[in-house]
């Protein structure tokens, strides 16, 4: 079967699987949500569909597998956005619809030769710089949540952050397969330029108290210097460089050091100090209110879950119970909905995806493409690892997109150039060559 | 209206377990398919210096050293002159940023050709230039690879490709 058959099968399973999801929910939520639920698994279908047209004739070699793969987390995360808020599936479903046309853009545009891309690289960089400033200028930034990452035109909002990062990947992957060979030797003027855009980047990231970013920043940095020169002795001063700067902002900036405090110990037995309301009372019901919330929620699901559609997410009088339950904190209702078996399903989908990524790597035969599918991929691993692993309880909680799966305009626009961005690089190694 | 709503519940568990056994059996069929093309042969990107040095000492006439072009006619350059090829790409244009510069060959565009050792030889392509790239006579549509004494024309310029 040709790999673009391949690809047309997967997305019939993904349409079915859509299909089913969202007839759980509706038949669930007869009261509140209506027919136009099974409205949403055809559209959706006719979307997909649309995207592999345009992925059949631009990139006819490309891996068949990642374009199901992501259809199938932006249907799951869809219908739980469904179940929790369904008007905000409709404006996701709208999101969706200019993703997939930015992802056949991309396609189109580089079909070609994506690396001429990487003659741009200080542009890219500069660029990488340029967005993540964009919301802290005074006119067009937004600031939600106590963090300063929206910029909004009307009322159209955009995080640029979700693009910078794709930006900057580019610059590294640029930068790095020019420089690989100096960079090994370890010959300090090479890394001044490198240092330097990305240093201005985490200074805005840090700035801006954007710390899920940071961290997702600093990940890929490292992978992609490591994968570039193959020192570990660069990973390793790295990490130590993170850690000591860890501890230092602990130690001085109070709400890095409520965000450990909230991940040491949600639960406290007697009334603490809250710094929201200004009184007494148990951490469980003040800092780490949704974090707690969330560990219940998934505890709740057990092993088989609730079943989509009837996941608990209100209190008896009716206001929700987690905040940002359709962003951030998606996998948490995901998890109570699936069960312990649907979400390992779901990270498993997770950690398919970044295996083919790398394989994407290891077969492209030029450095840039290595470094742009490496960097890409574990951009992806990272940013998945950083928001599950903080609802988990694994790692301090930080607030970042569940890839693909959460409610988001710009974070599922992003995901998808990223998705655009592997699809062309496999296509160019899996292309035959003629001798 | 009670033998309705236990309906409606044996009609969820049976979606739940669909979906559920649906989504393993999509994840199953690829890594499944997926597990058979990951035997491919291939080098490994990430070597430390020390490990490159040792290979290319041990392997002289391995991938890495790939031949040379030599100049057979050109307006701009001197015939008989050469140039070793690396792992690294060259570019050939009328252009100073190329690697070989072609100034005085007015059938050259800024950047016309480009000259890349990949892992399976050396290959030539066109990169949108004006008059095109053409290898033994015949133009270039798409990447091709070189076999030792063929002529690449870029322009006016006659290229020799010998190992």
């Amino acid at each position: 079967m040709s790999l673009r058959n391949r690809e047309l099968l997967n997305l019939v399973v993904v349409g079915a699987l859509t299909a089913l999801g969202f007839a759980s929910v509706y038949i669930a939520r007869q009261s509140v949500v209506s027919t136009a639920s099974l409205s949403y698994a055809a559209f959706f279908f006719a979307l997909y569909l649309v995207a592999h047209l345009v992925a059949r004739y631009a990139v006819p070699y490309a891996d068949p597998y990642l374009l199901p793969m992501a259809a199938l987390l932006t249907a799951i995360g869809l219908t739980e956005i469904y179940r929790i808020r369904p008007g905000d599936a409709f404006r996701q479903a709208v999101w969706i619809i200019i993703a997939v046309a930015v992802f056949a853009g991309t396609l189109w545009a580089l079909r070609r030769d994506y690396r001429r891309l990487e003659s741009y690289k200080y542009i890219f960089g500069l660029t990488a710089i340029g967005l993540l400033i964009l919301p802290a200028l005074p006119g067009i930034g937004t600031t939600v949540n106590g963090a300063r990452l929206w910029i909004h035109f009307g009322s159209l909002q955009f995080q640029p952050g979700e693009i910078a990062k794709l930006c900057l990947i580019v610059f590294l992957a640029g930068y790095l397969r020019e420089k690989r060979e100096v960079l090994a030797q370890g010959r300090l003027k090479d890394f001044g330029p490198l240092l330097l855009i990305w240093g201005g980047a985490m200074l805005v990231l840090v700035e801006t108290n954007d710390l899920g970013s940071a961290l997702l920043y600093f990940g890929i940095f490292l992978a992609m210097l490591y994968v570039a020169t193959g020192r570990l002795l660069f990973t390793g001063i790295g990490l130590a460089l993170f850690l000591a700067g860890s501890y230092f902002v602990y130690t001085q900036v109070a709400h890095v050091h409520e965000r450990v405090t909230i991940w040491l110990h949600p639960w406290t037995d007697q009334k603490v100090y809250c710094a929201l309301t200004g009184h007494m009372a148990l951490r469980q019901d003040c800092g780490s209110y949704q974090l707690v919330k969330s560990l219940y929620s998934i505890a709740s699901g057990g092993f088989g879950g609730t079943g989509l559609g009837k996941e608990t997410i209100e209190t008896t009088q009716g206001h929700p119970l987690i905040p940002s339950l359709n962003t951030d904190f998606i996998y948490s209702a995901l998890a109570q909905g699936l069960g312990l078996i649907g979400i390992s399903a779901l990270i498993l989908l997770f950690m398919v995806f970044v295996l083919r990524g790398m394989r994407i790597a290891l077969l492209a035969d030029d450095g840039f493409s290595k470094l742009a599918g490496a960097g890409l991929t574990f951009g992806f691993a990272l940013q998945t690892f950083i928001i599950v692993g903080g609802i988990l309880r694994i790692i301090p909680l930080t607030g970042i997109t569940f890839p693909f799966v959460s409610y988001g305009g710009s974070s599922v626009v992003a995901n998808f150039v990223l998705l655009a961005g592997l699809l062309l690089i496999s296509n160019r190694a899996n292309a035959p060559r003629e001798a | 209206m009670t033998l309705a709503s236990i309906a409606v519940e044996e009609l969820l568990l049976v979606l739940k377990i669909a979906f559920v056994v649906l989504l393993y059996l999509f994840i199953w069929r690829i890594v499944r398919t997926a597990s058979k093309d990951l035997r491919v042969p291939q080098e490994s990107f990430i070597l430390a210096p020390s490990q490159a040095n040792e290979l290319g000492a041990v392997r002289d006439v391995g991938p890495r050293n790939v031949g040379r072009l030599v100049v057979v006619s050109s307006p701009t350059l001197e015939p008989g002159e050469g140039r070793m090829l690396d792992s690294a790409p060259i570019t050939v244009g009328r252009g100073p940023q190329n690697d070989v510069t072609l100034d005085g060959d007015d059938y050259a565009s800024a950047k016309h050709a480009r000259i890349e050792p990949r892992r399976d030889g050396v290959w030539v392509e066109d990169v949108g230039s004006t008059n095109g790239t053409y290898l033994n006579g015949i133009k270039l549509t798409r990447p091709r690879k070189l076999t030792p004494g063929d002529v690449v024309r870029v322009g006016e310029t006659e290229l020799r490709y010998e190992s």
